[in-house]
């Protein structure tokens, strides 16, 4: 119960500071996607069924951010949770090159399927301009907030961990 | 059996999700209980969060800017002085003028709309749209499809309220289409946000009759035939305007009035152009 709370507060604040901080940022030509960052690495750190709920929660805060079909975002979001859930059998705590691989991996579904979705169906052909502008610096910064971010949710993983036993043993 | 159940829920999720694009892309009217709802626990943490970044952000760049300060402001004032000059002599036309239109009766007056001031609050930080959140909704009687104007021009068209937020589409969006004219002759043209043109801070003019008379520098203006915008709004100056391959319409950029980069105050026009067709223009 503790832990969804904690990763509720999570996805409000990066959605808050993706929105409202990061575009006050004048040197920042590109900023990373926290949202992704967070939803797969619940689904990877956690499994299936968590990463498609926490994929649920920042799809539809986006969605009710942008205009457009509701569900968008929802659906590419719980996907990523699912199929990053996958993964959850070869997560070990240590293990940081898979999450930077899925990390990029994840980075550049998104982009593709909001270009396929929203830009190529309106006949926006340009795909090499918009890979080079605007897919590969977000791609970068997206890696490199990923080794912040997965440091910060182990750390606050292990920290809940060590809280519950302390608990335990209380009341024993 | 534990990922069998995770693929029945992701699929329920999917074709829910899917049912909602559905839905949704006929109407969303009944998406706005839930919108607001949802603003109520957002929007006070987003104002916040501005307020802070805002408050952080002119502090240092107020630092910055004080050094420039001092050369700029000894050009403003050669400036004000060529202004008061300048606005002698308008203000003798405007006199003029003014005998000149009770003489013709011509009632329709450009830019006598009311409005609203709002601040924007939230950004989309990605760089696939151009959209931003302001902190005025419709208790502040803004609605679906009204004009949203900054640093002087048109800035972009709401497209979505809340009780005490709307959501707008800036018209550098790439999706963004405005039936405009240039000032001078009445030439029709379409202005287009067009990602490509983004950083550059230019958008698209196109389908200017080949012989109109649009030229380098004019100044273009929404439209009397818009269907979401008010008439004779600023938008910019044309610029580069070229006869097409089809030799049919020319083409070109315009220069928008409204500075993009950092939008922090807008003001709204609450009133609706009478075609009533909130979802913009259509190219």
């Amino acid at each position: 119960m503790k832990r969804i709370a904690i990763n509720l507060a999570l996805i409000i604040i990066a959605f808050t500071i993706q929105n409202c901080v990061f575009p006050l940022i004048p040197f920042l030509s590109a900023s990373p996607n926290l949202l992704l960052i967070l939803t797969f690495s619940f689904g990877f750190m956690k499994g299936q069924r968590a990463g498609m709920f926490y994929g649920v929660l920042a799809g539809i805060l986006l969605d009710l951010f942008y205009s457009g079909p509701f569900g968008f975002y929802t659906l590419f979001y719980v996907y990523v949770g699912y199929i990053n859930g996958i993964c959850t059998q070869y997560y070990y705590e240590e293990y940081i090159t898979l999450p930077l691989v899925l990390s990029v991996l994840n980075e550049l579904a998104y982009n593709f399927y909001v270009y396929v979705f929203r830009f190529l169906i309106r006949g926006r052909l340009n795909i090499l301009y918009y890979l080079k502008e605007l897919v590969i610096p977000e791609t970068i910064f997206t890696v490199v907030t990923t080794l912040l971010i997965y440091r910060l949710l182990l750390y606050i993983g292990r920290w809940l961990t060590e809280f519950e036993n302390r608990r335990d043993t209380t009341i024993v | 059996m534990e990922s069998k159940y995770n693929r029945y829920i992701l699929a329920g999720l999917t074709v829910l999700c899917i049912a909602l694009m559905g839905v949704t892309m006929v109407t969303d009217q009944w998406l706005e209980p839930l919108r607001t709802g949802v603003g109520y626990v957002l929007i006070p943490i987003q104002s916040g969060v501005n307020k802070v970044g805002v408050a952080i952000y002119q502090q240092l760049s107020d630092y910055g800017q004080l050094k420039g300060a001092i050369e700029e402001n000894r050009r403003l004032q050669t400036e004000i002085d060529r202004l008061t000059e300048e606005n002698n002599r308008l203000s003798s036309q405007q006199f003029e003028l003014q005998r000149l239109r009770e003489l013709y009766a011509l009632d329709q007056e450009y830019m006598q709309y009311q409005k609203t001031a709002a601040r924007v609050i939230a950004n989309d930080s990605g760089d696939w749209f151009q959209v931003f959140r302001v902190n005025k909704g419709s208790a502040d009687g803004i609605q679906v499809g009204n004009n949203v104007l900054a640093g002087g021009g048109l800035a972009g068209i709401v497209t979505d309220v809340g009780a005490h937020y709307a959501t707008v589409r800036s018209i550098i969006d790439d999706s963004s289409r405005v039936s405009a004219m240039a000032l001078q002759s009445g030439d029709t043209c379409i202005v287009g946000g067009d990602l490509t043109l983004y950083k550059e801070g230019r958008l698209s003019i196109s389908d200017i009759k080949k012989d109109g008379d649009v030229k380098d520098g004019d100044r273009i203006v929404t439209s009397n035939i818009s269907t979401a915008f008010l008439p004779g709004i600023l938008i910019g100056y044309a610029a580069d305007i070229t006869v097409d391959s089809n030799q049919l319409t020319s083409s070109g950029y315009l220069v928008p009035v409204a500075e993009f980069n950092n939008l922090q105050e807008v003001l709204i026009i609450t009133e609706l152009k009478e075609t009533k067709d909130p979802t913009g223009e259509t190219p």
